[in-house]
């Protein structure tokens, strides 16, 4: 019990922690900002650039119109769980994906020396430039009665950042199977899929649970990012750029929706950590810090 | 019927070659004009200095590699038909079990694979696992479990389907003395008691000497068989044979032909223990 609730200890004490270092900086750091050798790096300390923690957490149950109406926490709650949806599409899509293509390029050698490297490659292309590029394509898509929701090509971009470091984890864990095993596979004349399901696979564990964690981290930013780029209503991303538009007025709103990003993030990660754990179960481990 | 059955032979190998990277400057005359038959039931253990090719041999009797010319017939069939009919079970020196798999579980595998239903292998294998003496730990993990257990458990797994033929690779390789004496009894006393042919790898003269009734003993550059010593000691093999004189002479007797194949190609790695 106690090892279940020791990161959620830390988790508070490192909050407080930030909270103080965050209040001590406003009271004894430069009100109109400071130079150093002449660079103007240290931040001002004024309410409009650093609100109270206080006020942080006070505005938060403003409501976000001047009309009344849902508070700004109700606001950016919603959006962050709009955005956690697309994000969650993204990563079990990018995840499937991944896999997909580290079992194809196991198989063949060769794919693996023709492919890989455009995959690297992929992962150069700054998100922000195919963002618009990818929206702009799911919007001339249409099946039917059925046309592409924009949702799906910020899902996509998620995808397109999750499936990446799945890949290379999980070819990486599919090759490292032990060759007694395998040998022992041969010897019982399993076929490929076979041995790909019951020793290739579960070898490529330990190496595909770090992977996604890099993949879930990835289909956040990928989606915050593509919500911000092709400007998809009702996600974080959109709110972030709203409110730090208002910030002159209302300061502490972007806090909040910085607040609910973090949040989305680290609900991720504690989904990715519950698969670790289900995945992991039963397995030799060494003593995780 | 039976005798038919003595008729064929459990290993059938005749003029095989091996050549690793054939044509190539790295090509390697592993194995040159091997002949060697085995009967049912018997223990024959393949002897002799590091790169022999013992694990080679043992390999393509398993139709884990292709010979290069000759044949291999096990139980009169081809290897390959052999090992699509799962007519051997193999044991490494590196026991190979599934980490993610519970001890019963990894017994169980090669019941798995020849599509036995869920009740009928774990009955089998939990059978297995008090043939070598671990009932208790069916559901423990194999990292759970000392070396010397794994091993046993590799064993279990190999048997499990009742195989005619065992091939194993210096599985007690990595044992302490006592357990390794232990373990030899214990096989012993198991391939008995499922009428269980052996093919044996092993560095280590007494080993071969206690548990087999011939000892191939091979030389390397090209690997061949120098010759093939009959152990007959006579009656059961327990703890009493290890000092008995009739045991001394007849690993005497290998350690001479090994020291044939020293004065031709150099013998190392052979322990003397
Ligand atoms: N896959 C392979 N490719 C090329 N050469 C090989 C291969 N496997 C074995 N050899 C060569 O064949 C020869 C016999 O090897 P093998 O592993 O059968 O020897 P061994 O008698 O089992 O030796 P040890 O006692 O050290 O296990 C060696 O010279 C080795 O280098
Ligand atoms: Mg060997």
């Amino acid at each position: 019990m106690s090892r279940r609730l020791r990161p959620v200890v830390m988790f508070c004490v490192a909050m407080l922690l930030v909270a103080v270092l965050w209040e001590g900086y406003k009271a004894i750091g430069p009100e109109k900002g400071g130079e150093i050798l002449g660079f103007g790096i240290l931040p001002r300390t004024n309410d409009q650039v650093m609100p109270h923690v206080w006020s942080m957490i006070g505005g938060m149950f403003d409501p976000a119109q001047r009309t009344g109406g849902d508070t700004v926490l109700q606001v950016v709650l919603s959006g962050a769980w709009y955005s956690f949806r697309i994000a969650l599409v993204g990563f079990a899509v990018g995840v499937a994906f991944g896999m997909a293509i580290a079992v194809v390029l196991s198989r063949f050698r060769l794919a693996e020396r023709a492919v890989l490297p455009y995959l690297v490659i992929s992962q150069t292309v700054p998100l922000i430039a195919l963002a618009p590029l990818v929206a702009g394509w799911g919007g001339k898509l249409q099946i039917g009665d059925w046309v592409w929701p924009r949702w799906m090509s910020a899902a996509l971009l998620g995808a397109f950042l999750a499936f990446f470091p799945v890949a290379v984890g999980t070819l990486r864990g599919l090759k490292s199977a032990n060759p007694a095993s395998l040998e022992l596979m041969d010897s019982l004349a399993a076929s490929w899929w076979r041995t790909l399901i019951t020793l290739r696979f579960p070898s490529a564990v330990p190496y595909i649970v770090p992977a996604l964690k890099l993949g879930g981290a990835g289909a956040v930013v990928g989606v915050v990012v593509a919500e911000i780029s092709i400007g998809l209503k009702g996600g974080i991303g959109r709110l972030i750029i709203e409110y730090s538009r208002q910030a002159t007025s209302e300061p502490t709103k972007v806090f909040t929706s910085i607040f609910g990003a973090a949040l989305l993030g680290l609900t991720m990660a504690a989904i990715v950590a519950g698969i670790d754990a289900l995945l992991m179960r039963n397995r030799p481990r060494e003593t995780t810090s | 019927m039976t005798n038919q059955v003595a008729a064929v032979h459990a290993v059938e190998i005749a003029g095989l070659n091996k050549i690793f990277n054939a044509g190539k400057s790295s090509a390697v005359e592993a194995l040159v004009d091997v002949d060697l038959r085995i009967a049912p039931g018997e223990f024959v253990s393949l002897i002799g200095p590091s790169g022999c090719g013992k694990s080679t041999l043992l390999r393509l009797i398993a139709n884990l590699l292709e010979p290069s010319s000759g044949t291999v017939l096990v139980n009169g069939k081809p290897a390959a038909t052999a090992r699509q009919d799962q007519d051997y079970g193999m044991a490494f020196q590196q026991s190979g079990l599934f980490e993610w798999r519970s001890v019963v579980r990894n017994i169980e595998l090669p019941l798995e694979l020849k599509g036995w239903d869920k009740a009928k292998r774990r009955a089998r294998a939990l059978e297995m696992l008090e043939l070598v003496k671990l009932g208790d730990f069916a559901s423990h993990m194999p990292w759970q479990l000392s070396g010397g257990m794994q091993q046993r458990v590799a064993i279990a797994r190999a048997l499990a389907a009742h195989p005619p033929l065992l091939l194993m690779d210096e599985p007690f390789g990595a044992l302490d003395e006592m357990t390794r004496e232990h373990m030899q009894s214990e096989l012993l006393q198991i391939c008995a008691r499922t009428s269980t042919t052996v093919v044996f790898v092993t560095h280590s003269i007494p080993e071969a000497v206690y548990l087999s009734n011939r000892v191939v003993v091979m030389s390397p550059r090209p690997g061949r068989i120098t010759e093939i010593i009959d152990v007959d000691l006579g009656g059961e093999r327990d703890e009493g044979t290890r000092e008995d004189s009739a045991f001394y002479g007849r690993i005497t007797a290998v350690r001479e032909a090994l020291r044939g194949v020293e004065m031709t190609g150099g013998a190392r790695g052979i322990e003397d223990r």
